[in-house]
């Protein structure tokens, strides 16, 4: 095998954090493909170029998603690179393995591929970096028969992905795991073939603190919340303020809403006024604790910056019952897509669409009635116009 | 309509946009279903048909998706033809 010189990379090592070079060192050892990858990335940092060609048609029969063309664009250089697809591989929701089953998967990509992998992707996969063209086929035979199933990439439903949920968690309102595996289970149609204009990414969480993000990294955002009050235990408040907790600055000058006040002693909340932010509740564990009926705020149009700058998710729906089978979400998704489906350019993310036409027509496709907790900006342009059919009344 | 004639028509539909389009499944299903009459249901389990025995496939680009005929090489290092 090749011994690549990697000088710039070996800076990468230095330091007490986790270091890639160090994996990739490891997996160069025995691996041709990442062997290559090695002195390929080392190349690029030193001419300050990527020497990467991306997509075409690479995949396995009958899919649509879950694999990503990679071609090196100097194979001769690199032959072990010269195919490097990425292969994506659907985590189980909440991202619980068995270490068995990790091991099963790594001894398939020791076997087929450059053994080097992200775990997880952002979008919530396994990504197993860099296999040849010719091994798709067989790879995917392999983990399909094990149980396992690609993840989504490309103009589709992309895997669907959730926080731990109920199941190590005591903030989780809705069982996001369940959810989670429900809608991977519906809509293996969308997420294996894709037909739409560009993306569309699910991420659930159980409450507010928003463990995976979903705010800002999915196109529909699934927020569990509540309906009741917050229930306040105010000796252990007590105990908060004597262990050195500074109660007015860390908790209710915090309060997006200003609904919380402290006079030294009791601490008291309009929860009439409480947006469920979850602030203060995640920093005084002890003495908060959210009451009433569960459900999951919706959100839609989050993305990253690629065709325009980054979104957060918008509130359409505040509040809507989480349980199975999730008829009335789902009906509102099917609408959602149905929409973006019809009205949006190619790589244009629904948020992107609502954005641009406006959030009433959106509003009116979906079948949802305007309220006071879909205004996403105050002091702004209403996005609410009167109809001639309005004005006649 | 056949089936093999509905068929026929989806690959000289994608054909003819080769190098001119990036198709996506819905351009297919769409334009076909105007050329040929056929529901679109029809149409999209035809091509569905065809994409499951890669006589055309899912491409990808830039994040985005399209429908195309493959070539003999890809076929080729598929293993899928000799």
């Amino acid at each position: 095998m090749k011994k690549y010189e990697t000088p710039l990379l070996d800076e990468l090592e230095k330091g007490p954090w986790p270091s890639f070079v160090k994996e990739m060192k490891r997996a160069a050892a025995k691996n041709e493909m990442a062997n290559d990858e090695l002195g390929q990335v080392e190349k690029s940092y030193k001419d300050k170029r990527g020497y990467w060609k991306h997509g075409g048609i690479v995949g396995v029969l009958g899919y649509g998603g879950g694999v990503i063309g990679r071609y090196s664009s100097i194979p001769e250089e690199f032959p072990g690179v010269a195919h490097f697809h990425t292969f994506r591989i659907n985590q189980p929701s909440g991202m619980y393995y068995k270490t068995e089953r990790l091991r099963e998967i790594m001894d398939l990509w020791d076997k087929y591929g450059s053994g080097l992998t992200n775990m997880h992707g952002s979008t919530g996969d396994m990504i197993m970096l860099g296999c040849r063209t010719e091994a798709l086929e067989p790879l995917f035979a392999e983990t399909s028969s094990r149980g396992w199933d690609l993840g989504g990439s490309g103009s589709a439903l992309r895997t669907p992905a959730c926080c731990l949920g109920k199941s190590r968690c005591e903030w989780a309102n809705i069982d996001t795991m369940d959810l989670c595996n429900e809608l991977t289970q519906a809509y293996q149609d969308y997420l294996h073939r894709p037909a739409w204009p560009y993306k569309f990414k699910f991420k659930i969480a159980g409450c507010a603190v928003d463990c995976v993000a979903s705010i800002a990294r999915a196109d529909c955002s699934v927020i569990g919340t509540w309906k009741g009050k917050i229930a306040v235990d105010q000796s252990a408040v007590a105990n908060y303020a004597k262990g050195g907790m500074n109660i007015q600055a860390e908790i209710v000058d915090m309060c997006p809403t200003g609904c919380m006040s402290y006079n030294g002693s009791e601490l008291t909340i309009d929860d009439e006024n409480c947006s469920r932010c979850m602030h203060c509740i995640s920093k005084m564990t002890k003495a908060l604790r959210p009451t009433g009926e569960r459900g999951a705020t919706i959100l839609i149009g989050a993305k990253a910056p690629i065709v325009v700058g980054s979104l957060l998710s918008w509130v359409v729906v505040p509040f809507i019952k989480m349980e199975p089978p999730y008829t009335e979400f789902k009906e509102l998704v099917e609408k959602m897509w149905e929409w973006w489906d019809d009205n949006a350019k190619p790589r244009e993310r629904i948020g992107e669409l609502i954005e641009m036409k406006g959030m009433r027509p959106f509003l009116e496709a979906i079948g949802v009635e305007p309220q006071a907790q879909q205004v996403y900006e105050p002091r702004k342009d209403p996005f609410f116009f009167w109809k001639e059919e309005d004005l006649n009344k | 309509m056949e089936k093999e004639e509905l068929k026929d028509k989806i690959f000289a539909f994608v054909q003819a946009a080769k190098g001119k389009k990036k198709l996506k499944e819905k351009d297919i299903i769409k334009g076909v279903s105007t050329e040929t009459g056929e529901a679109a249901d029809v149409v999209k389990k035809a091509m569905r048909e065809m994409i499951d025995v890669g006589k055309l496939m899912y491409s990808y680009g830039g994040g985005s998706s399209s429908v195309e005929i493959p070539s003999e090489e890809y076929l080729r290092e598929k293993g899928m033809i000799k």
